[in-house]
């Protein structure tokens, strides 16, 4: 019994090596063509779209995570987004740090405050912890407005950011430019996504999960329930740092809207739109998201058709566009199989 | 194994426990707690594996002082709680929550706590999708895995009918007997209780009662007078 036991505990817990070969196959085979066709087939203007999209679907991806595993919603995310990109012009104009540098030393800030404010909040209850990092974020964003620091935040009118040379030795001149940003843009939200994935299945996503289902039953079964959620919290917080360095270096401008409150929504309806169970469904979100309200803007009624829309897909696909397409695929399947 | 010293626990100003003293020996005896509704049995239990931080009093595990320590410090110095609604991970398949807990504690003979269980036969299904008895093994198996040393398991029957009460019982007592460690028991069969507990306490009103083997607790008039009635 014993052996039979701790055979298929291996089977389960060990990962299936078939199922990560594969994935791994279909990682590099999505990481080569994505970042390759559309630069051949779409215009700069679609391709930047979709990049805005990638970004999107960062943040998206970063929120879903945090809501599948801890079952925690992230409602300041454009706090670190845009906290990446004002933390990075600062170092370069005011402290006069290279590129490299400014880029090093805003993510150990963020990374710093990311800890900090989880060590306080992660404890919380699921809508006590919402609305914490709500406040957290709108102080974030408000600070910048403040007159006192209009110096170095640019106040309402944002910084212009100019990187001269290379930032982690990519010439700077290629975040300008559509193509290659997009290449850039997918090859990181798709290695994010494989990571973000391979944690989900490690024992710290199993952790994160069983914590999220019974914290009573944890701590009784002699887990430290406060150290994973933390580890969480933060490891989403670099995903946003990261999407709001690439936003900055591609835009080059960073302005207070970056860390408002509608960056954070639309992340999270990008992520209920693609699905938040997995890494594919947020970025897809993000993409439809970003698409979809060039289209409304150019109709001249972005808000009016952005909330119909999100009505109709959250009705349509509950478990968001690539949760339903698994379930009418695996029910096709089955009714292949009966027949 | 286990002392309990002038314990008191209120919940704002009522009283729950009121300096409650109690020795639990590790020698492979099932210890039960009864009493009617509101004597603090749960609390109790709750005081001893920190749930509930008393108001005074002291409990010494194995020696040590061990009141003011954290809950799962003390699951990994081997104290294990079960709970009176059944307190499992729904999602999870039985086999993976025990081999995640497992994992954790260090247990590698986890069959051994799944044959006492008699769980074989449900490891692939999700524990929010099994009957509740079987629920309520996942529930004492997770207590068990990691070889504890002090077993509290809160009203194990609860939802039973009396023949799987028993049975569960009989389980539990075997295994304590067996790997000669301490087991405190909750639970409001007093038959089962007396079947299978080789000592028995009785709370009444947050206070401690009596203690002693069944037959001393069957005969003891103030105990018939305050729970057991003249059907005892």
């Amino acid at each position: 019994m014993t052996d039979d036991f701790h055979a298929s505990a291996t089977a389960t817990f060990g990962g299936s090596t078939s199922r990560l070969s594969l994935a791994i196959v279909v990682g590099l085979i999505g990481l080569g063509a994505g970042a390759v066709v559309p630069t051949w087939l779409a215009s700069d203007f679609v391709l930047r779209l979709g990049s805005e999209g990638l970004l999107l679907g960062l943040l998206a991806l970063s929120v879903a995570f945090l809501m599948n595993q801890a079952g925690l919603v992230a409602l300041g995310v454009a706090s670190i987004y845009g906290g990446a990109g004002y933390l990075f012009a600062i170092g370069m104009s005011d402290w006069g740090l290279t590129p490299t540098a400014a880029l090093c030393v805003a993510f150990l800030i963020l990374l710093v405050y990311a800890t900090m404010l989880g060590a306080l909040i992660v404890r919380t209850k699921p809508l006590a912890f919402m609305m914490l990092t709500l406040a957290a974020g709108e102080m974030i964003s408000h600070a910048v407005l403040l007159e006192g620091l209009r110096d170095y935040t640019g106040g309402a009118d944002g910084l212009v950011v100019r990187t001269n040379g290379a930032v982690l030795g990519i010439d700077a001149a290629r975040f300008a430019d559509p193509a290659q940003f997009w290449s850039l843009a997918w090859g990181v939200s798709v290695l994010i996504g494989l990571a973000l994935w391979a944690i989900a299945r490690s024992r710290l996503g199993a952790v994160l999960r069983a914590i999220r289902e019974n914290e009573e039953r944890m701590r009784f079964s002699g887990f430290n329930t406060f150290l994973p959620r933390l580890i969480g919290y933060v490891l989403v917080n670099i995903v946003a740092a990261i999407a709001g360095f690439l936003h900055v270096l591609n835009a080059g401008f960073v302005s207070p809207e970056s860390l408002g409150l509608f960056v954070s929504t639309n992340t999270l309806v990008a992520a209920l739109i693609g699905g938040i169970s997995g890494s594919l469904g947020p970025i897809l979100g993000g993409l439809i998201f970003s698409f979809a309200q060039d289209e409304f803007g150019a109709r001249g009624l972005t808000q009016l058709l952005t909330g119909v829309a999100i009505v109709v897909f959250i009705v349509v696909f509950p478990r968001g566009v690539v949760g339903g397409l698994s379930g009418l695929s695996k029910r096709l399947g089955w009714r292949r199989e009966a027949s | 194994m286990l002392t309990i010293e002038k314990l008191s626990v209120s919940y704002g100003s009522v009283r729950a426990l009121t300096d409650v003293d109690l020795e639990i020996r590790g020698d492979g005896l099932l210890h039960g707690i009864i009493g009617p509704n509101g004597a603090g049995k749960s609390t109790l239990l709750d005081a001893i594996c920190g749930r509930r931080r008393p108001t005074s009093g002291r409990v010494r595990y194995c020696g040590e002082d061990i009141t003011r320590h954290s809950v799962s410090w003390r699951r990994r110095q081997g104290m294990a709680r079960s709970f009176q609604r059944t307190s499992i991970f729904q999602d999870l398949t039985v086999h993976e929550q025990l081999q995640l807990v497992a994992q954790h504690l260090g247990d590698g003979r986890v069959g051994d706590v799944i044959e006492v269980m008699d769980l074989g036969g449900y490891l692939d299904q999700k524990a929010g999708r099994i009957a509740y008895g079987v629920q309520r093994r996942v529930d004492v198996a997770l207590a068990l895995i990691g070889r504890p040393r002090l077993l509290l398991m809160d009203e194990p029957g609860a939802g039973l009918s009396a023949t799987e009460t028993l049975r569960l019982f009989e389980h539990v007592r075997d295994l304590v007997r067996e790997r000669r460690i301490a087991a405190v028991v909750v639970e409001h069969d007093v038959e089962a209780v007396f079947a299978c507990c080789g000592m028995v306490t009785v709370l009444d009103l947050g206070r401690h009662l009596a203690t002693g083997t069944p037959e001393a607790i069957r005969a003891d008039h103030r105990v018939v007078a305050a729970y057991l009635g003249t059907a005892a």
